[in-house]
């Protein structure tokens, strides 16, 4: 069979796909700029962070030697007057470059204290004298001769570790490499994620408790109030979310217009006034209504497509309004349930202004640990180990969502 | 102010005054092009307020730089943020000692060299000298004194034969009960709960490093307030807060920073009042962000911000007291020094003698140190309420 050629004398086959390439490629010159855009803007930092929780580098490049020193020491009995003189040489070293101020920093996030006593050691270090640098050193400060502080040290000391990790579930390790629990008093992060994904369910649940009759009545009124009722449900999303948490903030407390009411009508006493606020009920409730339009729309859109001659055929094969709902209104609902569940529960477990505006000592989240280490304690590498197990589990979540429920099934509208 | 004090100041300071007037007129000459704006980051409310008005205008009218007053709400991360992305943006930061001493071992402030970067008191005292108390670092410039004490709503206690006058009366719920407001985060609730419960108000630091137990102990004392059904807690966050609670009635007691009682109570006639025992006296600092946008006219600011006059003007609208003890003498020569003109500054100050009878000086040195650690037991304290 001849081929059929072009009037180039080309294969139309291949000229064919020459035209589409080209398209193809024009196609993806549209779509470049939001590629280049996400990567910058997104994929980048993600990475960044990714990376910043495990890399350690700083301090062994700082400490070289010391580094060296302690790997080969074992930890159980005091370092020699070599790790003495090494830890003098590496510390002079940096002190010169200006350094010594991010050793001191690193350090102190290994053991508590030793901010000052690098602080404080590195203005004498010009003194030295070049024999028995262990007795200078205690002499000094008699933290140098404790032993947990180069155990601390030779713990800090690797170019990548896992130790933030281990420090978000409230574990350590030891000098000899054991993962151990920290110690009680001490113990804070495993309660907030409990808590977290304890106060993300809870406010899907309660979203789709309230989300699904607005729906529903969006979704059956005549158009010219369904289109009302949907500016009161969207009216909230044009409003600045502090404006709605501080709204809140005037609602709920003590002295709120709410409690004022229920002592006006008598229900509760002046003196037992309802505590709606900086405790977890403040939480569930500001955002519950922040995030319910999230849920609202995804139903919405769904129930729009389902015919209401469905419940009538229904109920004309004589099953109750009930029966009806649940064999066959409820389960159309699925695609809405899913994407407005995953969206809500999403958003919800990564909620940080909120939570620290009303939610008090007992509704503070995962975030705000975040937070509070970026901002109080510069400590970005823990920050970073957070929010990378925070991602993690929104993407396990969402495989396991699509293992489960299958993800094609989700409609967001 | 005084006509006096402008001409020795005039005097003194002639040949400053003529660069300035060069700086001004050149400044002028190029004011289209030279869009040089310092922006000056600090803690918002009557705070600001009175950096603005006390220093800030008074610079912008006298060299024609413009500042840009941004609000935070403490802490350095913002500075390092822009620091790795080479954007800064900041020029001048207003901070706590602690962050003082870390932003200068990460590099992120600029070291003084300080007599030669800060100008002399009116009678030649080197600056170094004229301030109250050492730097706690090297990249820090003393700005005002101040303190976490603490504040009670009168209304509060109707029946009660006497009203709260102790740090000890801040835990006594069965004297008066009621919910308190307290810092959100460790710092200055440890010290002042252990002087609650004993401690010297000299030996808390002491304490709270060599002691076994002793953080613990403090924490417990708060374990203890806020559990009790006649208690209860609070945590406050930004400054303005801790009076809008009293006075809203939210809580019975809360700390908070003296400057702002003051203003709550005599710049908005709230009805609280304020308690000096066992208070926390701080200093406040500013850093000159290393590598900011404008470098040069941000040093002629912090110059000006922290000269014997700036620091003077600021008390002008809040009762912190200067850094420089030279101020005072300003402010004493002119009371009542207070904006409505009939309020006297000095006795509202936390150094006033009245004030300073049992106070607990704040030690950054053990929090830039063991903020971590103590952050983490106080964190795990709130999570279990």
């Amino acid at each position: 069979m001849s081929k059929i050629l072009t009037t180039e004398g080309l294969p139309l086959e291949k000229s064919l796909k020459k035209v589409e390439q080209k398209n193809k490629f024009r196609a993806f010159l549209l779509v470049l700029p939001l590629l280049l855009f996400l990567i910058v803007a997104y994929v980048w930092p993600i990475l960044n962070l990714l990376t910043r929780s495990v890399d350690n580098r700083l301090i062994s490049d700082l400490l070289p030697q010391t580094a060296i020193a302690l790997a080969n020491w074992e930890g159980n009995e005091m370092p020699s007057e070599d790790i003495y003189k090494t830890f003098y040489l590496d510390l002079n070293e940096a002190h010169k470059q200006k350094l010594s101020g991010k050793v001191s920093t690193r350090l102190n996030y290994a053991k508590n204290g030793f901010k000052s006593l690098i602080n404080k050691t590195r203005r004498k270090l010009k003194n030295f004298e070049d024999e028995n640098y262990k007795d200078q050193f205690i002499d000094l400060n008699k933290k140098w001769g404790d032993i947990e502080y180069w155990q601390a040290m030779k713990v800090a000391m690797p170019k990548y570790t896992i130790d933030k990790y281990l420090g978000s579930v409230d574990l350590e390790k030891n000098y000899s490499g054991e993962i151990i629990q920290k110690p009680e008093k001490r113990r804070i992060h495993r309660t907030l994620w409990y808590r977290t994904f304890y106060v993300a369910l809870g406010v899907t649940i309660c979203c789709l408790l309230l989300a699904y009759p607005i729906a529903h009545l969006l979704s059956t009124l005549p158009l010219r109030y369904s289109n009302l009722l949907l500016i009161c449900v969207l009216l909230p999303f044009w409003t600045s979310l502090l404006v709605r948490t501080s709204s809140w903030m005037i609602l709920l407390q003590q002295q709120g217009v709410l409690n004022d009411i229920l002592v006006y009508f008598k229900i509760v006493g002046d003196k037992s006034r309802l505590e709606l606020m900086y405790n977890m009920t403040g939480t569930f409730v500001a955002m519950t209504q922040i995030l319910l339009p999230f849920m609202v729309l995804p139903l919405y859109s769904v129930m729009k497509t389902i015919p209401p001659s469905l419940m009538r055929a229904g109920s004309s094969l004589g099953g109750t309004p009930f029966h009806s709902f649940r064999k066959i209104y409820f389960p159309l609902t699925y695609p809405g349930i899913g994407a407005g569940s995953l969206l809500v529960f999403i958003l919800a477990i990564g909620y940080y202004i909120t939570p620290a505006l009303v939610g008090g000592a007992s509704g503070t989240l995962i975030s705000n640990r975040i937070a509070y280490h970026m901002k109080e304690t510069l400590d970005w590498s823990m920050a970073s180990a957070m929010g990378t197990m925070l991602l993690i589990s929104v993407l396990v979540l969402y495989w396991l969502y699509n293992k489960i429920l299958g993800i094609d099934n989700i409609k967001l509208g | 102010m005084l006509f006096g004090d402008h001409l020795l100041i005039n005097k003194q300071y002639g040949g400053l005054m003529k660069k300035m007037l060069i700086t001004a007129l050149v400044s002028v000459f190029f004011a289209p092009f030279a869009t040089a704006e310092v922006n000056v980051v600090s803690w918002g409310g009557a705070y600001t307020e009175s950096q603005k008005l006390g220093y800030g205008d008074p610079f912008t009218a006298k060299t024609g730089i413009k500042l840009n007053w941004i609000d935070y709400s403490g802490g350095l991360s913002e500075v390092r943020a822009q620091a790795e992305a080479g954007n800064i943006t900041y020029d001048i930061v207003d901070l706590f000692a602690k962050d003082t001493i870390t932003g200068c071992d990460e590099g992120l402030l600029v070291e003084f060299d300080f007599d030669k970067d800060f100008p002399a008191a009116p009678d030649g005292t080197p600056a170094s000298e004229d301030f109250f108390a050492p730097m706690p670092s090297d990249c820090a410039v003393g700005n005002i004194l101040y303190s976490w004490n603490y504040a009670y709503n009168p209304n509060a206690f109707p029946g009660a034969d006497s009203m709260p006058s102790t740090i000890g009366d801040f835990f006594d719920t069965e004297k008066f009960p009621g919910k308190r407001s307290i810092y959100t985060g460790a710092m200055s609730n440890l010290e002042i709960a252990l002087v609650a419960d004993g401690v010297s108000a000299g030996g808390v630091y002491d304490v709270l490093e060599n002691q076994t137990g002793a953080l613990d102990r403090a924490i417990g004392k708060f374990e203890a307030l806020c559990n009790d059904p006649s208690g209860g807690c609070i945590f406050w966050s930004a400054g303005a807060q801790p009076p809008e609670f009293l006075a809203s009635g939210e809580v019975v007691m809360s700390t908070g920073w003296n400057g702002r009682f003051f203003n709550a109570i005599v710049g908005e006639g709230t009805t609280i009042e304020q308690v000096w025992d066992g208070q926390v006296l701080d200093y406040e600092y500013f850093g000159l962000v290393a590598n900011g946008p404008n470098p040069e006219e941000a040093m002629e600011a912090l110059k000006y911000f922290t000269g014997t006059e700036g620091l003077a003007g600021s008390a002008k609208y809040i009762a912190y007291a200067p850094f420089r003890i030279s101020s005072l003498d300003i402010i004493e020569a002119n009371e009542p020094w207070y904006k409505d003109g009939k309020t006297e500054m000095l006795p509202q100050m936390p150094t006033a003698p009245d004030n300073t009878k049992n106070y607990i000086l704040m030690n950054p040195e053990y929090w830039a140190d063991n903020e971590v650690e103590v952050g983490e037991a106080w964190e795990a304290f709130k999570a279990s309420l």
